[in-house]
């Protein structure tokens, strides 16, 4: 009875296994193959084993690609938890107004990447923009924002601070209601406060806080691809071409199907990687 | 001084409120103004407003096709991401077992361009290519980790003995999903729902490089209006208002939920 109810129950959990083995499982280990085949539409398929990646290294563009994607990460990944501890330590602090600014604060990061991006467009245009309308107003030096091929990544690390810095601050937020005052009262008899405070009691508490925040965006930010495409497809030239809208143009607008593939391997492996060093990171701060 | 601390912070919510606020205030207001008024140097704040950027939108393009195609899309993969998810979360908790759990977050890790070119050979193959069903399939890799990862401590929290009990009286596993432990977990399941509605109703990628004429969802439609000439500035920001619709509601429904939801994984793994 028992063995035959565990088996049932097994049954339950198969139509999602096949489902994750048929739709993702399976496509990575064929997008490895593929990565090792020479394959252009209307040609012959080759195999030609490790012959893309050993091309991935005299490719300019790939290292190029390298560089934009750890730009975005690192200065993103930066501000966003600078600026979210900042913020979710205000909000722990500030009672006014707790349901309006909540609702304000999921709005960002629960629009369509998408609208981000029309809106972005529109707000930073060079010309016609309201950003630089007021830049100017404030007597500030203008930009050409997505146009530029210097500051576009930067532009792009803006976007995204205004978008998610309100989840690392509403999940530091979560962290801080969790964690014991008590500790706090003790603290305080101590003679801890202010800075102090903050850099021997509250940081450390929050590590394991940080770090989920700091891996949830960390995945988002290496892989980052919409707003990208929508408001550059790349552009200027190559100007925010990472290495997963480098790989997608190689796929859809080159059509050279096995670079392509080694190129999207490569950046899984980059991925994976990371969360990996992030989960190793983990245990030695958790309490 | 502690008052005047307290005001401080208060305005630092206020002016944080604003920053993050005014963009979406201002592609609401621009899909309000009409054709010299939305390129107007310097830009207004006070006008007319008019409703032919929406009127222009539904009467002379496809969108409302598009916006149908994204209910469809969305709704279909919520229910097809449920019906694999929610099984599979109850006996993941009931075993105690991990790695089905654990295999599903690789969709969420993954780059998605990864899978566009093996999904674009398979779907070519069993001729679903540029189908609704191709699409609901692909935004199902997306719901199903997010619907099993919001159930599962739903799950945690039953109490055994009433899942025992009814076993005993010999009913089903299925059935005892259905009938007993869902309705208590109904809470739970609601979240997954919209949360599972909002990502697949907001996700880009897939739809971009997989969907066909008759399919396309509103989401690539407002892409490709930025393509096809930016000039009409009014009419994108119109549909950029229509689109951002449906998760604002929804999300106003779960905020406090929300976050919790959308870090799973990362908190239990």
């Amino acid at each position: 009875m028992k063995a035959q109810r565990a088996a049932s129950l097994h049954g339950l959990m198969l139509p999602a296994v096949i489902f994750v083995v048929l739709m993702v499982i399976f496509p990575f280990g064929y997008a490895f193959w593929l990565s090792l085949q020479d394959y252009r539409i209307g040609q012959a398929v080759k195999f030609i084993g490790i012959g893309n990646y050993t091309a991935l290294i005299q490719d300019e563009q790939f290292w190029n690609g390298i560089k934009l994607t750890f730009i975005l990460y690192i200065t993103a990944l930066i501000l966003q938890l600078i600026l979210g501890v900042g913020l979710g330590m205000l909000l722990h602090r500030v009672q006014l107004m707790r349901g309006l600014v909540r609702t304000v604060m999921v709005s960002p990061f629960m629009l369509p990447p998408v609208v981000i991006g029309m809106m972005s467009i529109v707000i930073l245009d060079p010309g016609m923009g309201v950003a630089n309308y007021l830049l100017k107003a404030a007597n500030l030096p203008t930009s050409l924002f997505l146009a530029s091929t210097d500051y576009v990544i930067y532009t792009v690390v803006l976007i995204d601070t205004w978008q998610w810095t309100p989840f690392v601050a509403l999940i530091v937020l979560g962290g801080l209601q969790s964690l014991p005052t008590k500790i706090y009262e003790a603290a305080a008899i101590d003679g801890a406060t202010g800075w102090r405070e903050f850099i021997y009691i509250t940081l450390p508490l929050l590590g394991p806080t940080i770090l989920t925040a700091a891996v949830l965006r960390s995945v988002d930010l290496l892989r980052f691809f919409d707003v990208i495409y929508i408001t550059t497809q790349g552009g200027p030239g190559y100007a925010s071409s990472t290495l997963n809208i480098y790989a997608y143009r190689k796929a859809f607008e080159f059509t050279d199907i096995g670079y392509a593939a080694a190129l999207m391997i490569t950046l899984s492996t980059i991925v994976f990687g990371v969360v990996l060093v992030f989960s190793q990171f983990r245990k030695k701060v958790t309490w | 001084m502690k008052t005047l601390m307290r005001y401080l912070m208060s305005l630092q919510v206020i002016v944080l409120c604003i920053v993050l606020f005014a963009p979406i205030a201002w592609m609401i207001l621009a899909s309000f103004k009409n054709r010299t008024e939305i390129t107007k140097y310097p830009p207004e704040l006070f006008f007319t407003p008019t409703l032919e950027n929406y009127q222009h939108l539904f009467t002379r393009t496809d969108f409302l096709e598009n916006t149908l195609n994204s209910f469809y899309v969305a709704g279909g993969s919520t229910v097809l991401g449920l019906l694999l998810a929610l099984p599979a979360a109850y006996a993941i908790s009931w075993h105690r077992m991990t790695w089905p759990a654990t295999l599903t977050l690789f969709a969420r890790m993954a780059p998605g361009t990864l899978f566009l070119l093996p999904w674009f050979i398979m779907f070519s193959n069993v001729g679903l290519s540029g189908t609704h069903a191709a699409l609901i399939i692909t935004h199902a890799v997306i719901t199903l980790p997010i619907a099993l990862w919001t159930m599962l401590p739903h799950f945690d929290g039953l109490p055994r003995e009433l899942t025992e009990s009814a076993q005993i009286d010999g009913c089903s596993s299925l059935k005892i999903l259905t009938l007993i432990a869902l309705p208590i977990v109904m809470p739970g399941l609601i979240v997954a729902i919209i949360l599972s509605f909002i990502f697949s109703w907001n996700y880009f990628l897939f739809a971009l490089a997989l969907s066909g004429i008759s399919s396309k969802t509103a989401i690539v439609a407002s892409f490709n209006f930025i393509g096809e000439g930016v000039t009409n500035w009014g009419a994108l920001m119109a549909a950029a208002t229509v689109i951002a619709l449906p998760p604002i509601i929804l999300t106003f429904l779960i905020q406090r939920k929300l976050v919790a939801g959308l870090s799973f994984g990362a908190v239990k793994g």
